[in-house]
């Protein structure tokens, strides 16, 4: 079985200055897989993948990469494990030299031109036209591009992306999905990507982590409702958004605690409910359809608050849940969790 | 005022002339700045980089330490290097006392913090993603510290020169520890000094002219380098 | 690519520069002799006409630096020189007592001047030195002095003294300059004032001038005006590094008649600027 986790994580807490910013109790990352994490700003998806990418020791317990405790410059992940990071930094030297650089640290001297010229034509840029460009001679996609095509010339076994479509364009967004993909089919590289981009995770991930306030939740699919809340005169409390979109809740466990619910705890329905069940109406945003499983997520508005659910294809048609279209979400406060 | 002309006019025929007193005080700049330049940036830029770079209890008093060290005195730097190569001082069995490779220790002194300093600056300067970056790519701890100053090449460079420039001028420590000793540790400072003191005030422009063609073309070189790197 | 080429051949050539520069710089260790002399004899050229023929008689090559004779002293009794060549015999003789230094010589002497604008406000032209120091004091006339314990500065404080005054340290009228001989005359000219010289240098000044200097001889002959110069072996005794077989042949050559010759026959001007006067 350590043959088919790449990585395995067991009970790692990491703290920077002043608080916890990532806990993980289990975590195991399968060979060529893909695995997505999303999560708000802050969640500790961008902590998770310096400690995959070993760039920095985690606090507390080990990492254990094909069976083996590694960490930062160990020689067994330094030349297979890469991070694009968020903002991406580009050294100050031509397009050439950028990409050849990890080359040039591994002591591979033959065949660089072959080799960056194909990691420079994955990401769409035409080697002919950018291998002599100065760093500062690049738009803000075509740097980021040129940074994949860094990490892409090293064949590496693994690749983090974090957020790497956040800030480019969308040629640019493309061609680095295109770029990742590829990578994955032909090398077998396992992936694991932090990404805004929802659609493009459930498109192509195995499995989609959650991450909120430093904590994994096993898969994406579960919604949070953030508070402060409010005491009503009935003791129960309730979110108070503006646009009248409310949740009742019980008794949270602090005030501004965050409730989490998946599928099992909601139900949809075109008309109204009965009096007694707790609900709120909601707009389909959106419909995803998640290749792992074959379901299909549907995104809902309630307000400008955002929530998913999965069905199956025969659901979908059944209740004929299309994008626009207006429903009562069905709620069961007693099926929700509590997180502080 | 005539003396200015004069000075302008000598100092072509001392250059042209092949004056051989003249080119004995340059060829002695040159070794002594050559000698102290190469030790300061050899010890200076790690030290810049470690200071620089790493995180650690009282990095903010060393700073101020080495911040307050560019303020060195260079009579002050001359006297306290007297102390430790004279005959009597600790390192006087050594012999270095009115020898070039005297001064350039002196000089090195001079010029260490200036290149401590100046690198820290620009190694704190750089974005933290640099880190990240080169350890993602597959640098060792080495490699790392390479390319980090390779990044900051150019703030360096400008360090350099600025620590050049100071040894180059200075006229305290080749006086104090080189004796001014005609044909041995003579450098075109302590030459225009004496000059002056002489009244030859035309030679001493001269000589200060000589020293600003070489602090020219050291920088002409530089901007080269710069230009093409 | 041929820019990159420049580049490769520039940065080469100033890596083997800087190395030839290095090594050289630490590969000039002869086997020579250091002296410390003072400015006086530095400045008018005579150690420049006097040591090659050092060199070429015995074959010992001499490096000299020129400073006060406060320093110069300074750098006997710490061992850094092997020979002095100074002119402050009270201070001198108490070097030698204090067993920093032996044999020493006396070699030639030239005279001490007052000198100054020549209106003369002072009135001291023609008088005695210690009449001339008097009339300083009371008309307060600019006096300036080198104030930096030179064999000249020394010797200007025993003249005050010997006239029965203080050295009028924080006088208005009284310029301490802290530099060299030269230095000191041009600002006593700057500031038409007085100043005390060697004769050696004055005509030395007198020559920069084409003979025609601001500043006139106006006090000169007295006999406490005689400017002795000797020269001093650094005791070896007590410096274990002090090259005393080297120094002593110096001594012996410098006091020999050829050398004593070649004093005499130093001139600037057509004047003789150094009488030898070794026994």
């Amino acid at each position: 079985m350590a043959e088919a986790s790449l990585y395995r994580i067991r009970r790692l807490v990491h703290a920077y200055e002043g608080g916890t910013a990532l806990r993980i109790d289990e975590l195991a990352v399968r060979r060529a897989s893909i695995v997505g994490l999303v999560g708000p700003n802050g969640s500790g998806k961008s902590t998770l993948l310096h400690l995959l990418g070993f760039i920095h020791a985690p606090t507390d317990g080990t990492i254990l990469f094909k069976g083996q405790p590694a960490g930062p410059f160990s020689e067994s992940v330094r030349f297979t494990v890469t991070l694009l990071p968020q903002e991406s930094y580009l050294l100050k030297r031509t397009v050439w030299q950028n990409v050849r650089y990890g080359l040039q640290l591994r002591g591979h001297e033959g065949g660089q031109q072959d080799r960056v010229r194909e990691a420079l034509q994955w990401v769409g840029l035409e080697p002919d036209r950018f291998l002599h460009r100065k760093w500062y001679a690049l738009s803000g996609g075509e740097a980021q591009r040129v940074a994949l095509a860094a990490r892409l010339v090293l064949r590496p076994e693994v690749l983090l992306l974090d957020e790497p479509t956040a800030s480019v364009d969308a040629l640019s967004a493309q061609r680095i999905k295109e770029a990742a993909m590829r990578a994955r089919k032909e090398w077998g590289t396992t992936l694991v990507v932090a990404s805004h981009d929802r659609q493009w995770l459930y498109e192509v991930c195995d499995n989609v982590l959650h991450l909120y306030r430093g904590r994994i939740f096993s898969n994406g699919e579960e919604n949070m409702l953030f508070g402060p809340w409010r005491q009503r005169g009935d003791g129960r409390f309730e979110t108070h958004d503006s646009d009248g979109a409310s949740f009742v809740v019980d008794p949270p466990p602090s005030p501004d605690a965050v409730a989490i619910f998946g599928t099992d705890a909601i139900s949809v329905s075109c008309e109204r409910p009965s009096r007694e069940q707790p609900c709120v109406e909601a707009t389909i945003s959106r419909l995803l359809w998640d290749r792992s499983t074959g379901q299909v997520i549907v995104s809902f508005l309630a307000g400008s608050r955002p929530l998913s659910a999965r069905f199956s294809a025969e659901d979908i048609a059944e209740k004929q849940l299309y994008p626009g279209r207006t429903v009562w979400i069905g709620y069961d406060p007693g099926a929700f969790r509590w997180v502080e | 005022m005539s003396f200015l002309l004069e000075g302008l006019i000598k100092a072509i025929h001392l250059l042209l002339d092949m004056d051989p007193e003249t080119y004995s005080a340059v060829w002695t700049t040159l070794q002594v700045s050559s000698g102290s330049m190469a030790a300061s940036l050899l010890a200076g830029i790690p030290l810049g980089f470690f200071l620089g770079y790493h995180d650690f209890r009282g990095k903010r008093q060393v700073r101020i330490v080495v911040d307050t060290l560019l303020a060195l005195p260079t009579v002050f730097v001359g006297l306290l290097v007297y102390a430790f190569l004279s005959r009597q001082g600790p390192l006087g069995s050594m012999g270095l006392l009115f020898t070039v490779p005297g001064i350039a220790i002196g000089q090195t002194i001079l010029a260490l913090p200036i290149v401590v300093a100046l690198t820290a600056t620009a190694v704190e300067g750089l974005d933290r993603q640099l880190q990240f970056t080169l350890v993602s790519l597959g640098a060792d701890r080495l490699q790392l510290l390479t390319g980090t100053l390779w990044e900051a090449r150019f703030a360096i460079l400008a360090a350099a020169l600025t620590a050049y420039g100071r040894v180059m001028t200075e006229v305290g420590i080749s006086m104090m520890v080189g004796g001014n000793i005609k044909w041995h540790t003579r450098t075109i400072t302590t030459a225009i000094a004496l000059e002056t003191g002489k009244g030859q005030f035309g030679m001493g422009i001269a000589l200060g002219l000589i020293l600003l063609a070489i602090a020219f073309a050291v920088n002409l070189s530089v901007s080269f380098l710069r230009k093409r790197a | 690519m041929r820019a990159l080429q420049m580049k490769r051949i520039l940065l080469w050539a100033m890596a083997i520069g800087l190395v030839w520069a290095v090594v050289t710089s630490v590969s000039s260790a002869a086997d020579s002799l250091t002296m410390a002399t003072t400015t006086s004899t530095d400045n008018t050229g005579l150690l420049d006409e006097l040591m090659p023929e050092f060199t070429k008689d015995t074959g010992i090559d001499i490096k000299w630096t020129a400073t006060g004779t406060g320093k110069a002293l300074k750098l006997g009794e710490n061992c850094d020189v092997d020979v002095l060549m100074v002119h402050a015999p009270p201070a001198e003789k108490k070097f030698v007592d204090a067993g920093f230094g032996v044999n020493r010589r006396e070699i030639m002497y030239n005279d001490f001047v007052l000198i100054g604008p020549p209106g003369d406000p002072a009135g001291i032209s023609g008088k005695t030195v210690a009449e001339a120091m008097m009339q300083f004091e009371k008309k307060k006339a600019v006096f300036v002095s080198r104030g930096d314990n030179s064999g000249t500065n020394k010797k200007e404080i025993g003249l005050w003294k010997a006239a029965g005054l203080e050295v009028p340290d924080r006088a208005e009228w009284y310029v301490q300059t802290g530099q060299g001989m030269l230095s000191t005359i041009r600002i006593a000219a700057e500031r038409d004032g007085y100043t005390l010289t060697d004769r050696g240098t004055y005509i030395k000044y007198s020559a920069d001038h084409k003979g025609n200097p601001p500043l006139k001889v106006l006090v000169e002959g007295d006999a406490v005006l005689l400017n002795q110069y000797s020269v001093i072996v650094v005791n070896p005794d007590r410096c274990k590094n002090v090259k005393a077989d080297l120094a002593e042949k110096f001594v012996e050559w410098i006091t020999g008649d050829r050398a004593q010759q070649q004093i005499a026959e130093f001139r600037l001007l057509g004047q003789e600027l150094f009488h030898p006067n070794a026994k």
